[in-house]
């Protein structure tokens, strides 16, 4: 028999039941377009740092950098004159904010024009006068002509440049000019001027940021090398670049994470999808087989059924994707730059590679999970045409096996997880293993469960009621594939929630471990970041001021990623616990004051730093490179490079730092912080940049800062219960109208649509109550994983999993709720029924 | 109760076209008798039994099942009307394959809400008498054809319905077992002096019947019942 006769019985058959086909093909398509959105949040916070870093180092080969992340200019001029390196360009780039173009965090680029032409291709179009007058002689700066257009600035316009709250006016030169579009993006990241106003601006004096060089041999960088002064040193730009580019690279891998998990379910639900189909079709697959179709011919039609709407599905998906991809661009970009490192340009980047992955993804989803039930209808035998019940028989001989093999697969998981060496790929397949090998527990469970209920007194509750549980057990081949879709899309929730909750209370517990004061006196400065010591004395003096913490911080610059801060105290009157992750074995303090340094668990991460007493760590400091011991590694949620705890004199003899930056007071007990603060206010300068800021106020806004970080959590959350619900639905409908026959008996025996359609909504209260409990122990186990394999590898925290009862209570109510409202349509379509038909229904 | 069914008309589509199953059909079926509906298959044989027990409502006319015309009712007065005053027998048996013997028996009294006691001993009464007390908790999956179709007249008799239909209630048995049933049916209706209207093309069950009537052509008609036996 061929198989077009086949393929065009499945299409009409599809085409009869449009509803489901077209759950079918959105299910697939939400899959696919999760994976494409992702993908492209992924790729565009790539492409934007690529376009927010390639005008500032174009095609320099090394650059001379300081600790304190400047340099003075001086060293510029010795490499030309001692050494004679031309190919080098003074720098200096720091972040600023321009009111008149929309308070943006832009790039000020400072550079010397005779000294260019060898690195960058800034296309400067001064308008009428002379370049070298106008970058030297004015207050002049150039801006990208895109975006002068588009906040209708032209030259001559006035700016005003925010450094902190420090603010300077000057004037629009000309406009930086783009060879193509590419470019000119890249160019509406930066604000250019000349060394001197840039420095003027900065208040750098005779410092620049940092010296770019092309050097072509190694025998000039080690000459530059040797003759660099303490504090200064040589680096490779694109070993910096990619220093730093790392950073987020453990960030964009949990996004992945997340994105499997949706494809994962989708995986399961279409997979719940085509096996409804298929048993709905077991008469009919009977009877082609009994009248002359192959085994192959079956099979192949199911596929070519399967693959049509996947390929369908696909192309929908990719094309939502991309809508929701340009959506979750901004929240990636606004969390890495919050996180990471500034990106003052945000693209959205849409690759053929992209498009290609989702397409695949779908396809290949789709294939896997309409594999076995194209199998398994292949395999219809044409004698159990009459009896439906044969298969079912068959499956339930199956069941004890299912729940063996599921817990092999379950323990192969955890070994895979406990023995491979860290990485994702493993971890994705580990957490596959874990939701298929709990799925092949379902069968077993859910009988289990159903006789539990019944027991219990459930049956009590009425015919209905029993009626619904027993419903579950007798369609176990169906309801067990629905309820182990369910059971996943609920743990899933479990394991966020569980994820999110505790790393809530992680970071409420880190918060009021470290930030005990009543108040918080910080420098806003980005220059200095000094307080004056007499205001500190004078806030001393305040009488309503029990205790005074003093701390200073610092970003120094640090190979392994770009940029570390440094931190030491004196006098913490704060309650602080810190919690360790290789905890020191002596006093804190004494260690301290021995030189040796504590380190958070992303500074670890960074420098490989191996938790184990003993363990060094290089850091560049204004002597040069020198070894520290570290004393313990503690845990941290500040992002970035990490940070590392030293002494007061450590800070002061490698990195000259002996100044204050942050206080925080300790009030006596019963006293207001708000009249506190309002006195320290009016000990100061207008001028002053200081903040002040009340302990709980501080707490609240780092609060902030993480919850942003999991607001791409949420919205794949979501996705995914779209994902859920559509197949959900899909199922319930195609599992609801197997009961036809038995509503037209129901009702013709005088039962009412209104009980009629209790029943059918008792039915799907326990597929969403018993996949509800059954995913208790799974999502508790993703949990686990998330929070101490992915989340771990991922952002380098680790925190204490806190089982939360209410969420338990949650996801049970979600996947009834759920269920319910998936029952809904269904029921009332029950209600509807036209007896002689479904009396009629085999 | 007497059956009187007035001027009927039934059509149904049929891919596209309509298929007229009773055009001015009208009969009165009487009480307390075995009433049997022959024809050829396909003539609305089961039809005729969906229009009494207000499955279906005719598209014109009426019938009155006592002093109820079930045709103008809505369909929850006409479903608790059939609850209570009607019992259905099927060819196929359609027996809920997830309850028990006991509670498919006693599960529309259960939705009536009727006292859990009575309708256990109104069970009890019938089961014992149908020989399958012993097998009350096993589901009908475990039972021979005969033996579901034995709960099947339990569960139509059980609620003392006035008036008891039969879809051709041995046309899935052996010649042997469709005479026991059929003489069960025949003889717990006489017995309770219930209207029984059956639709059979088995000779030996008409032979049963107190009034035939053929359906052909849209039509009703009564048959001499000796010609058929």
């Amino acid at each position: 028999m061929g198989n077009r006769p086949l393929i065009r019985f499945c299409l009409r058959h599809s085409r009869r039941h449009l509803v489901r086909t077209l759950l079918l093909v959105f299910g697939i398509a939400m899959g696919v377009a999760g994976v494409v959105a992702i993908d492209i949040a992924k790729t565009s916070v790539g492409k934007s740092f690529e376009l927010s870093t390639r005008a500032l180092v174009s095609r320099s080969t090394h650059q001379i950098a300081g600790t304190g992340l400047e340099i003075p200019q001086q060293v510029f001029t010795d490499i030309r004159t001692d050494l004679g390196i031309h190919r080098s360009a003074p720098v200096i780039s720091r972040h600023v904010k321009v009111s008149e173009l929309g308070d943006r965090i832009l790039t000020l680029l400072g550079v010397d024009p005779f000294s260019e032409t060898h690195f960058r291709n800034l296309h400067l179009s001064p308008g009428e006068q002379d370049l070298s007058g106008v970058m030297t002689g004015s207050k002049g700066v150039f801006i990208s002509r895109s975006h002068a257009r588009q906040y209708n600035l032209d030259i001559g316009s006035p700016l005003h440049i925010f450094l902190g709250s420090r603010k300077t006016a000057v004037t629009i030169a000309g406009f930086l000019d783009s060879e193509n579009s590419a470019t000119g993006r890249m160019l509406e990241g930066l604000v250019v001027t000349d060394i001197s106003l840039a420095q003027e601006i900065l208040e750098m004096e005779d410092h620049i940021t940092r010296i770019d060089l092309i050097l072509d041999q190694d025998a000039a960088a080690e000459k530059i090398r040797e003759h660099l002064g303490e504090g200064l040193f040589l680096v490779e730009t694109d070993q910096q670049n990619t220093a730093v580019r790392g950073l987020s690279y453990s960030f964009e891998t949990s996004l992945t994470a997340f994105s499997m998990l949706a494809l994962f379910m989708g995986i399961f639900l279409i997979y719940n999808t085509v096996s409804f189909s298929v048993t709905r079709r077991h008469r009919l697959h009977g009877i082609l087989r009994a009248i002359g179709a192959t085994r192959a011919n079956i099979f192949f039609t199911v596929m070519a059924e399967v693959m049509v709407y996947a390929v369908i599905g696909s192309v929908f998906g990719v094309l939502l994707g991309i809508l929701l991809g340009k959506g979750a661009v901004q929240a990636v970009v606004a969390t890495v730059s919050e996180m990471y490192f500034t990106l003052t340009v945000s693209q959205t980047h849409i690759s053929g590679f992209t498009i290609a992955k989702g397409l695949l993804a779908g396809i290949l989803a789709a294939f896997v999970s309409g594999f076995f039930p194209a199998l398994s209808a292949a395999g219809t035998r044409p004698v159990s045409l009459m009896h439906r019940t044969v298969s079912e028989k068959g499956f339930n001989r199956l069941v004890p096996g299912l729940f063996i093999c599921g817990l092999f697969i379950l323990a192969a998981a955890a070994l895979l997880m406990r023995t491979a060496t860290p990485h994702a790929g493993y971890d994705f397949t580990a957490l596959f293993m874990i939701f298929f090998g709990s799925a092949l527990l379902t069968p077993l469970l859910i009988r289990v469960i159903v006789r539990v209920l019944l027991s219990a007194g459930m049956g009590s509750l009425g015919m209905m009621v029993k009626m619904a549980l027993r419903n579950i057990t007798r369609s176990l081949r169906q309801t067990s594939v629905l309820m182990a879709s369910l059971m996943v899309v609920t743990s899933v929730f479990i394991g966020i929630e569980v994820m999110t909750g505790s790393f809530r209370l992680s970071i409420i517990q880190w918060v009021d471990d470290h930030i005990g004061g009543d108040i918080h006196v910080s420098s806003t400065d980005p220059l200095t970041q000094s307080l004056d010591t007499d205001l500190v004395e004078k806030i001393r003096q305040l009488p309503r001021v029990e205790s005074l913490s003093a701390y200073n911080i610092h970003p120094v610059f640090s190979r392994a990623s770009g940029k570390v801060h440094l931190f030491s105290y004196r006098s913490d009157q704060s309650v602080k616990r810190w919690s360790w992750t290789a905890a020191p074995k002596e006093e804190l303090d004494a260690l301290l004051e021995n030189g040796w340094i504590f380190v958070s668990e992303i500074f670890a991460q960074r420098h490989h730093v191996i938790p184990r007493q003993g363990a060094a760590v290089t850091l560049e400091t204004q002597k040069g490179p020198v070894p520290f011991q570290v004393a313990g590694i503690f845990q941290d949620f500040f992002m970035g490079g990490g940070r590392a705890v030293v002494s007061p004199e450590t800070m002061a003899r490698f990195w000259g730092h002996d100044d204050i930056t942050s206080l925080q007071l300790f009030l006596a007990s019963d006293t207001p912080a708000e009249p506190v603060m309002e006195t320290i206010r009016q000990m100061l300068d207008p001028e002053d940049m200081i903040e002040i800021r009340s302990g709980n106020a501080i707490k609240q806004s780092i609060l902030a800062v993480f919850d942003n970080t999991f607001i791409i959590t949420s919205a794949l959350q979501a996705l995914t219960a779209i994902v859920a619900l559509t197949g959900i639905l899909n199922a319930v409908m195609a599992l609801l109208l197997e009961r036809t026959r038995e509503i037209g008996i129901l009702r013709a025996c005088g039962t009412l649509t209104g009980q009629v359609k209790q029943l059918l909504l008792h039915e799907c209260f326990f597929y969403g109550l018993i996949s509800g409990i059954m995913a208790i122990p799974l999502g508790t186990a993703l949990s686990w994983v998330l929070i101490h394999i992915i989340n771990q590898r991922s952002f380098g925290w680790t925190y204490e999993m806190v089982l939360i009862p209410g969420v338990f209570f949650q996801a049970i109510a979600l996947s009834s709720a759920a269920a319910l409202a998936a029952g809904i349509f269904p029921a009332l379509a029950a209600g509807r029924t036209h007896i002689p038909t479904a009396l009629h229904m085999e | 109760m007497d059956i009187q069914i007035s001027n009927i008309d039934k059509s149904f589509d049929d891919s596209g076209s309509r298929r007229v199953i009773f055009r001015r059909a009208s009969a009165l079926l009487p009480s307390g008798k075995i009433s049997v509906i022959m024809g050829r298959s396909g003539v609305g044989k089961s039809s005729l039994l969906n229009l009494i027990s207000g499955i279906d409502l005719p598209d014109k006319g009426f019938i009155q099942v006592g002093d109820h015309c079930i045709s103008f009712m809505n369909d929850t007065a006409r479903t608790i009307f059939r609850r209570r005053h009607i019992g259905f027998i099927y060819q196929f048996f359609n027996l809920i394959p997830v309850l028990t013997v006991l509670e498919n028996v006693t599960l529309i009294a259960e939705l009536d809400k009727v006292p859990q006691k009575t309708c256990r001993r109104q069970a009890q009464t019938l089961l014992e008498q149908a020989g399958l007390w012993d097998r009350r908790h096993d589901f009908p999956e475990t039972l021979s054809g005969g033996e579901q179709q034995r709960v099947a007249i339990v569960r139509a008799l059980v609620n003392e319905p006035d008036l008891v239909l039969a879809d051709e209630p041995t046309g899935n048995l052996d010649q042997e077992t469709g005479a026991k049933i059929m003489e069960m049916i025949a003889t717990l209706a006489r017995k309770k002096n219930k209207t029984l209207i059956m639709v059979t093309h088995s000779p030996d069950a008409a032979a049963w019947a107190d009034q035939i009537f053929s359906v052909d052509s849209g039509i009703l008609t009564p048959m001499d019942s000796d010609t058929n036996g």
